[in-house]
Formats: C-alpha cells, sequence, structure tokens
C-alpha cells in the first residue's frame, strides 16, 4: 500500500487542478470516456456561447488574428467565401491571404481589397479592424464583408431603375408578369388603361377586354383564365383588341406578348404590349371612304372630259376654235379640282375659287373685276360647277362682253341670304361694255352655265341680256358659313 | 536541470474554443520571452483527434504537457497566470 501512495499524489493533485480550473472558468471542454467510443471531446459552454454562435453564423467573415499577426480563429463564413478549410487559415500569416494590400489593422478603420480564393478570382471585400484581449493578450478581430453581393445589388439597383425609366416612359403600354401570371410591372401609360390599381392582379382582372372584340385572333376564343395563361406560355403578336372598360370603348389595341428572360437564358415571366391604333384605325377608314370617293369622282369626272368634248365640238365651227375653247374648259375644271385636292376635298372658300379661275385673266386683281362678300366655304360638290360656270362667263366677258374693250368692268357681289345663313345668292354684273346682243343665248357656254348649276347644284340661275350689261345671278344652299366678312 | 534544455510542449486545444485560442497566444508570449530559441510547441486539436487525449490522460481543455525536459509537467488552463506556468514549467524567469 505504502508504494502505491507516492503515485496517487500526482494523480490528486491533477485532479485538484482540473476542478480548479473548471471552476475558475479557465477550461472550456473536458474529454469524457464514452465506453467503447473512447474519449469524446465535450465543450463546456459559458456566456461567450451566444456571441461564439453568432460569429459562426454571421455572414461576414470573421478571423481572430494574435500579437504575431498569425491568425488564430477563422469562423465557418471564412471558409465559405474562400473555398479553403478553417484548418487552413490557422497559424498562416493574415497577410497571405489577400493578393493585394492586407488590412491595416488599424482599428475601426476598413479598407476594400481583394481576398484569395481556392480555384476562382480573388473575391472583393471591405475588411474592419478591432482591436481584442485574447486572454492577457492583445489581439485583433477582423470582419471581411463581401462586395460582390453589394456590388451586385447594386447593378440590379441599376437594371431596375433603367428598365423602370423605359416603362415610365414608354408611349406603348407595357405590363411585366411574373411566372404565376400576376403583374409585377406597369408603366405609366398601362395604369392609367387598368381597372384599378395594376399590381398584384392578373392580366383579365386588370385588363378586362370587351367581349365583342373583333377580329381577336388568338384571343377569340378564350375565358379569361385561358387568356391569363396563354400571357405566360406563350409568345404572340399583334392581336387587335378592345377593352371592356366604358370609357376605353371607342379605342383599339394591339395585344402583343413576349417571354421576360432573366440573367441565364431562363424565362421567369412574361413582358406584355398594349399598342393603341385606334388613329390608324381611324385613318384606314378614311383612306377607304376617300379611295371610293376617288373613285366615284374619276367616273364622274370622265363623263364631264367627254360631254365637254362632244359639246364644244357641236358649238366650235373650227379646230382651231375647238382647241382653245376645249382647253379653256378642261383648266377651268382642273382648277376645281385643284382647289379640292388642296384642302383634301373639304371645301374651298368661294373668294380662293374665284381667284383661281380669274387668274389667268389679267383683269384679275386689278379694277375692273371687283369681288366682295362673306367668307363662304362652299361644300364640294359646289366647287367644279362653279369653277366652269365662271369660267364660261369670264371668257364670254372677255369675247364679246364688258371685258371685250376697255372701261368695261365686272362686278361679282355675294351674300347669305336666310336667317340661319345656309343659302347664298351670287351676283355677276358686267358694266361698261359693248351692248349686250341677245344672240348670245344661244352659245354653249350660257347653255353648260344654265345646266350645270341647276343639276349639280340644284341652284336656282338667273341670266339678264340687260343692254347696258349681262347680268348673273344664281342662288343655291351651302353646307356652313364663317362669320368673318371677306372684301 | 540545466538551463539551456530545449522544452519538448504539447498544447491540447479542442478546435477555436475562446480558452483553446488564449492558452495558443499565451503560450507563445511565454516562450518567446523566456524559452527564446529554445523551445518546441506541438498543437494538438482533440476536437479532429479525441483519441489523442489517452496518451497524456487529458481531461481538461485546454490543457500544456512539457514532455522534455522529464519530468513531464502538466498545467491545465488558459495559461493566462504567468506566474503559475513558469512554476509549472521550472522555468527561471529572465
Amino acid at each position: 500500500m505504502s508504494e502505491l501512495v507516492p503515485n496517487l499524489v500526482p494523480l490528486h493533485r491533477d485532479a485538484v487542478e482540473t476542478i480548479d480550473a473548471i471552476h475558475h472558468g479557465q477550461v472550456d471542454a473536458v474529454v469524457v470516456i464514452k465506453g467503447v467510443e473512447g474519449p469524446q471531446v465535450v465543450m463546456l459552454e459559458g456566456a461567450d456561447k451566444p456571441y461564439h454562435v453568432l460569429v459562426e453564423r454571421m455572414s461576414e467573415g470573421a478571423i481572430t488574428v494574435g500579437p504575431d499577426g498569425r491568425i488564430l480563429y477563422v469562423n465557418e463564413r471564412l471558409s465559405e467565401l474562400t473555398g479553403h478549410p478553417v484548418e487552413y487559415f490557422i497559424h498562416r500569416d493574415l497577410a497571405t491571404l489577400f493578393d493585394a494590400a492586407a488590412p491595416s489593422l488599424i482599428p475601426d478603420e476598413s479598407v476594400e481589397t481583394n481576398l484569395l480564393r481556392s480555384g476562382k478570382a480573388p473575391l472583393p471585400v471591405k475588411a474592419w479592424a478591432h482591436h481584442i484581449s485574447i486572454g492577457d493578450a492583445p489581439g485583433t478581430l477582423v470582419t471581411l464583408t463581401d462586395l460582390s453581393i453589394y456590388r451586385r445589388a447594386e447593378e440590379i439597383a441599376s437594371a431596375e431603375r433603367f428598365a423602370r425609366s423605359i416603362l415610365e416612359q414608354a408611349t406603348n403600354a407595357i405590363i411585366v408578369l411574373g411566372a404565376d401570371g400576376h403583374i409585377t410591372h406597369a408603366s405609366a401609360i398601362a395604369q392609367d388603361l387598368a381597372e384599378g390599381p395594376a399590381l398584384g392582379r392578373t392580366f383579365s382582372e386588370a385588363f378586362p377586354l370587351a367581349p365583342d372584340t373583333e377580329n381577336v385572333g388568338i384571343t377569340e376564343h378564350l375565358s379569361e383564365k385561358g387568356l391569363d395563361r396563354l400571357l405566360v406560355t406563350k409568345p404572340f403578336h399583334r392581336a387587335e383588341v378592345k377593352l371592356r372598360s366604358e370609357r376605353l370603348s371607342k379605342r383599339t389595341f394591339l395585344l402583343s406578348a413576349g417571354p421576360l428572360l432573366d440573367n441565364k437564358n431562363l424565362t421567369v415571366g412574361s413582358v406584355i404590349t398594349l399598342t393603341e391604333i385606334t388613329e390608324i384605325k381611324r385613318a384606314e377608314e378614311q383612306q377607304k371612304t376617300i379611295s371610293a370617293e376617288l373613285n366615284h369622282r374619276v367616273k364622274n369626272l370622265l363623263t364631264v372630259v367627254q360631254s365637254l368634248a362632244v359639246q364644244t365640238a357641236r358649238w366650235s365651227d373650227s379646230p382651231e376654235k375647238f382647241k382653245i375653247a376645249f382647253i379653256g374648259r378642261l383648266n377651268a375644271l382642273a382648277a376645281g379640282h385643284d382647289a379640292l385636292m388642296q384642302t383634301s376635298w373639304a371645301g374651298v372658300y368661294l373668294n380662293e375659287l374665284l381667284a383661281r379661275v380669274l387668274a389667268p385673266f389679267s383683269s384679275w386683281g386689278d379694277e375692273r373685276i371687283r369681288a366682295s362678300g362673306p367668307e363662304v366655304l362652299l361644300p364640294v360638290d359646289a366647287v367644279v360647277p362653279l369653277s366652269m360656270a365662271f369660267h364660261e362667263l369670264s371668257t364670254n366677258s372677255l369675247k364679246y362682253g364688258a371685258l371685250s374693250i376697255a372701261g368695261g368692268q365686272v362686278d361679282i357681289r355675294w351674300q347669305l341670304l336666310d336667317a340661319d345663313e345656309q343659302e347664298l345668292e351670287l351676283i355677276w354684273q358686267e358694266r361698261g361694255g359693248p351692248k349686250v346682243k341677245e344672240a348670245r343665248t344661244s352659245g354653249f357656254g350660257t347653255t353648260l352655265i344654265d345646266r350645270i348649276l341647276t343639276r349639280d347644284l340644284d341652284a336656282n340661275v338667273e341670266i339678264h341680256f340687260d343692254p347696258h350689261g349681262l347680268r348673273f345671278a344664281v342662288k343655291f344652299r351651302v353646307l356652313r358659313v364663317i362669320a368673318s366678312p371677306y372684301t | 536541470m540545466n538551463h539551456l534544455d530545449t522544452y519538448n510542449l504539447r498544447l491540447y486545444v479542442a478546435g477555436q474554443t475562446p480558452k483553446s485560442m488564449a492558452a495558443i497566444v499565451n503560450l507563445k508570449k511565454i516562450c518567446e520571452q523566456h524559452l527564446s530559441g529554445r523551445y518546441d510547441i506541438e498543437l494538438i486539436d482533440l476536437l479532429k483527434n479525441p483519441a489523442l487525449a489517452q496518451r497524456h490522460q487529458i481531461v481538461a481543455i485546454p490543457t500544456l504537457i512539457r514532455q522534455l525536459p522529464e519530468p513531464l509537467k502538466r498545467i491545465i488552463g488558459d495559461l493566462s497566470n504567468l506566474e503559475k506556468v513558469l512554476v509549472g514549467l521550472d522555468i527561471q524567469p529572465m
């Protein structure tokens, strides 16, 4: 027994020392023997345990550096950032972790640098240093923030701003659907077209289509749910639609859909556009009307030209006279058409028509031909007949009437007669010419005037062969009147 | 014991626990100050290989074992008490 005692003393001393160390918090793990498994390490969790968990789980890399600049501790996050196991770092020089400037380790200052990684390009990081005590020795805690996350976030935010500015300034309605078919973005125009707030709803909820939509192509036989499903699964273009909303019922749109791709080219939703084509449709309709009208007018014109040629030939006693008379009449016809063309067949002002037809006659613009009356917009149907009539009157006057001799004058006056100013009376009065002979009544010109005005304008025409000068009076209805006077 | 003997030290730690880290830092500091050029430290991480605890019958972590010069000495704790470490390792203060 006495031989055993000396051996027990150091064992006893070790046991006391162990208990004392645990009691004074100098150890944080013990080794226990677990049957066949052998020794196992059991951690003694102290007050610093929560901080340890926090450091292990935080999103920054954490490094504890001893006074000699060598690494004592790193957290799991640093291992993830670099691709190296935790053991790789222990006892390494901190500076060897970076491809450029190592953190200065000046307390509470930060530096941007690049962290070396296993098999990958260096990672941009921001490093902060903070002095701590490790037991009695000074140490430094270094935390590393992955800047690539922030830079990526900045890029995403920048791309988002860019896309949003396009959305806001687009003249078409642009709607972005997520993969679940709900609206994630809508341009300002789209918001205006939506029935209530657009975001978070399906396309059909925010933009219900009119059930009587004509010529809708791909959407023709689809229910609202079917359309919503189609919009996120199949690209299509230019389906003509109308929206159900009362306030938009007169407007027509083209509906198009295309996939929304992410940076890996995967479909993550769809982009819908509603392009308004109301004006285009209106222009197309107008174009059709104009074409039909033009066709009709050309046929009429050819009939008139044919009739003019036949009648002029009948009343001309030589080819030369026929040529002069026929060309003059064709020019009058052309002048009327030119005037209509310039106003897109919207009507011609009476004074403008007179100026066009009478311009070839040298007396127009001087004191020999005077025109006065209120400003009147002639209806389209009145322009060509009046143009022809003014031509015949002035040609006759130049040959036989007031304009055939010096000192003769033509006075053209017009006025609106009835209370609602729908009837126009125009008087062509010649003065100072040779004495008028009845023989002029047999001319084709006066016949033409009488016929075309009576037939085409339903006008009341009177021609007086007053010996002192011819007087021509015509009355017919005009479509509308502009009040400002013309003199 | 010759003052020029080389100290062969073995420090048993458990991963990166605060006491283990403190023990590493404190041991290095003491060795540099009092055994400059005459020491050799071997770190044993029992978290990676617990079976190594048996050789020196390690119970608490951290534990420092002086293997050389003999006799074998044992100090338990984070080595923050300088006087206790110097006495435990038989190091004469310089």
